[in-house]
């Protein structure tokens, strides 16, 4: 980040009136374009403590901080519930990628494997497929895993994993693009230092988990933020394997709350929303630098 | 971290002879290779490559979760160049995202320009930018429903500022599309911002300096030697754009349910429920197929366009 400074100086110090005024202009151009990008979330959060009189017209302040709204929303639908839902999934999901993911670009990166450039390949065309192209396949291949929810060994018979923790979180977790995240982290560290390892005894596994895992701390964080944002926003995944409410995580229930247009009650919607968005926004905002630095990683190395 | 550097590894040498020894560690080392990998291999098999193959497979076939199905070959082809909502659907879809990816791209790279001067509050603007990224599709659609709402929405008090009479946004069906467009803009670009800022960072400074050196303003600099460095970046970027906006869902689902009549409507949702409603899943399938052809396509476009760019 400081490397940017070298054009900057240069021009001001030859043209300094234009310079600045191009400098004012920059800032008021970004600035109306932060406002333009935060104002839907401050309007989110100020209606969540308006009235039901207070909405009804075209207004940004609430008269008062009516914080019984939140209280409120929590009790018209089961959000609480919902919340725990989408925690679980979201933690069970990012160990699930984080296991997966690292140990295969470890081996990616770093292992002798024959075909290891054509297995690269593999994961970078299959990062291009987007979910929604197998949304239907994926539903049967869930339906049918056998053995689980009354099929028999044949997957026969019975709702596989529809409905279960199993299918709301193995299917889209472990997503090729982190696989490939990770090995392009893993590329970077050098290899004498599993060499040096191996010299001294210490075990292939041992090398990934306890040598080589330490130093890609950015790429593990980039990918858990990753991963539990997508899995605290996702939706249509839920929407078509879950059928008890017991099951279903926030998003799901805050569009269920928001599907019948004649008496959608704004405030308690949208105190609904600024919960469920909360805690992402402080993710990110703590995350923010790491992250930024592993999506500079896959974009340029891509 | 530097702590393991220092470990003074390389100091007990083996009483093995060396050629045995690297070889065993070589048939280890791709030993363990693969037993790494094999948890990734299994995943990415059952739940990508076999729905591909499946879907391709379903397409010709009339299944219906039932347990008698038939082959129809091309049938479900044929009635889809017949099907009104698909053809909706699918120029929606086309539509939104000839309109979506250049504009989103456009903004994102001009904002990403500008984060690249030397600014105060970088992370601030950083975050501003990509917070709409983080959250929730639905929180975000949520949101947008109530700004557009007819009533008291904050779109219409916005245009009665300046004297405008107030429009019905999404219950119209001129503007119901144009107001999703911008929804689509609004989000995306966080995404697109950072992965341009990381690639501008990486533009020589060398080659930028000796351009100026040589007379070059800022134009110039940017078309002959910013431009055609983050070329792989633009790729990239389009790439995801692509496959990003032909994914749309959850904003449609939740703001419109593809209306008002069916001027929203579009193919993912289409697909869901031809799939999950009418429980027509060979048909669902030959509509996935479609799908995946028109993202080639656009691809395809894509790398022609980035194509004839270079050789400029």
């Amino acid at each position: 980040m400081t490397s940017v400074s070298v054009a900057g100086p240069a021009m001001a110090s030859s043209r300094p009136p234009s310079a600045r005024i191009g400098k004012i202009v920059l800032y008021v151009v970004l600035a109306v374009g932060a406002i333009l990008m935060i104002t839907p979330f401050v309007w989110m959060v100020l209606t969540a403590f308006k009235s039901n009189a207070e909405i009804a017209k075209f207004g940004w302040l609430p008269g008062e901080l009516r914080w019984r709204n939140y209280v409120e929303a929590m009790q018209t639908a089961p959000f609480l519930r919902y919340f725990r839902n989408s925690l679980f999934i979201a933690v069970g999901e990012t160990a699930f990628t984080l296991a997966v993911c690292t140990t295969a670009g470890y081996a990616l990166a770093k292992l002798p494997l024959r075909g290891s450039k054509a297995l690269l390949n593999y994961f970078i065309v299959l990062l291009l497929v987007p979910f929604q192209i197998i949304l239907v396949p994926l539903f049967l291949i869930v339906k049918s895993i056998p053995l689980f929810g009354g099929n028999n060994i044949l997957g026969q018979g019975g709702i596989g994993w529809l409905n279960s923790w199993w299918g709301l979180i193995i299917p889209l977790g472990a997503a090729p693009l982190f696989t490939f995240l990770a090995r392009q982290f893993y590329v970077s560290v050098p290899n004498e230092l599993a060499q040096a390892a191996r010299v001294d005894g210490l075990g292939e596994f041992g090398i990934f988990w306890r040598i080589m895992t330490p130093l890609v701390k950015p790429a593990l964080i980039t990918i858990a933020v990753f991963q539990i944002e997508a899995a605290w926003n996702g939706f249509l995944w839920p929407l078509m394997i879950t059928t008890s409410d017991s099951m279903r995580p926030l998003q799901l229930g805050l569009a269920i709350f928001s599907q019948n247009p004649a008496e959608i009650q704004w405030p308690y919607l949208m105190a609904g929303t600024a919960l469920a968005t909360l805690p992402m926004i402080v993710l990110f905002v703590f995350a923010q630098k790491r992250f930024v630095e592993g999506m500079a990683n896959v974009g340029i190395k891509g | 971290m530097s702590t393991t550097l220092e470990r003074p590894a390389l100091e007990t040498p083996r009483k093995v002879s060396p050629a045995k020894d690297s070889r065993t560690l070589i048939r280890s080392q791709v030993r363990a290779g693969w037993v790494l990998l094999a948890p990734a291999l299994l995943h990415s098999g059952v739940f990508i490559v076999i729905p591909v193959v499946a879907v391709l497979v379903l397409s010709l076939t009339d299944y219906s979760f039932g347990d008698t199905w038939a082959w129809v070959g091309f049938g479900n082809y044929a009635d889809l160049f017949r099907d009104v909502d698909f053809q909706a659907s699918l120029w929606h879809t086309v539509l939104y995202a000839i309109v979506v990816i250049p504009i989103s791209m456009a903004i994102s790279l001009a904002v990403a320009i500008g984060l690249n001067q030397k600014i105060r509050g970088l992370g601030f603007f950083r975050t501003a930018f990509y917070i709409p990224t983080v959250t929730a599709t639905v929180a975000v659609a949520t949101i947008w429903l109530w700004i557009y709402n007819p009533g008291s929405g904050l779109a219409n008090g916005f245009l009665s500022l300046f004297g405008f009479a107030p429009n019905r946004w999404l219950a119209d069906p001129a503007t119901a599309l144009p107001s999703l467009m911008v929804v689509g803009i609004w989000q995306g670009l966080g995404t697109k911002v950072i992965i341009y800022l990381a690639a501008l960072q990486g533009v020589s400074r060398d080659l930028l300096e000796s351009a100026q050196l040589d007379g070059a303003n800022r134009w110039q600099r940017f078309v002959n030697v910013t431009w055609p460095a983050i070329g792989p970046v633009q790729f990239f970027v389009l790439i995801t754009s692509i496959v990003g906006t032909f994914q749309v869902f959850d904003l449609v689902y939740v703001m419109t349910q593809g209306g008002p009549g069916s001027e929203t409507r579009v193919l993912v949702m289409d697909i869901y429920q031809n799939a999950f409603q009418d429980l027509k899943l060979g048909y669902a399938s030959a509509e996935t197929v479609i799908m995946m052809v028109v993202i080639a396509l656009f691809i395809l476009v894509g790398r022609l366009l980035q194509k004839a760019d270079v050789n400029d």
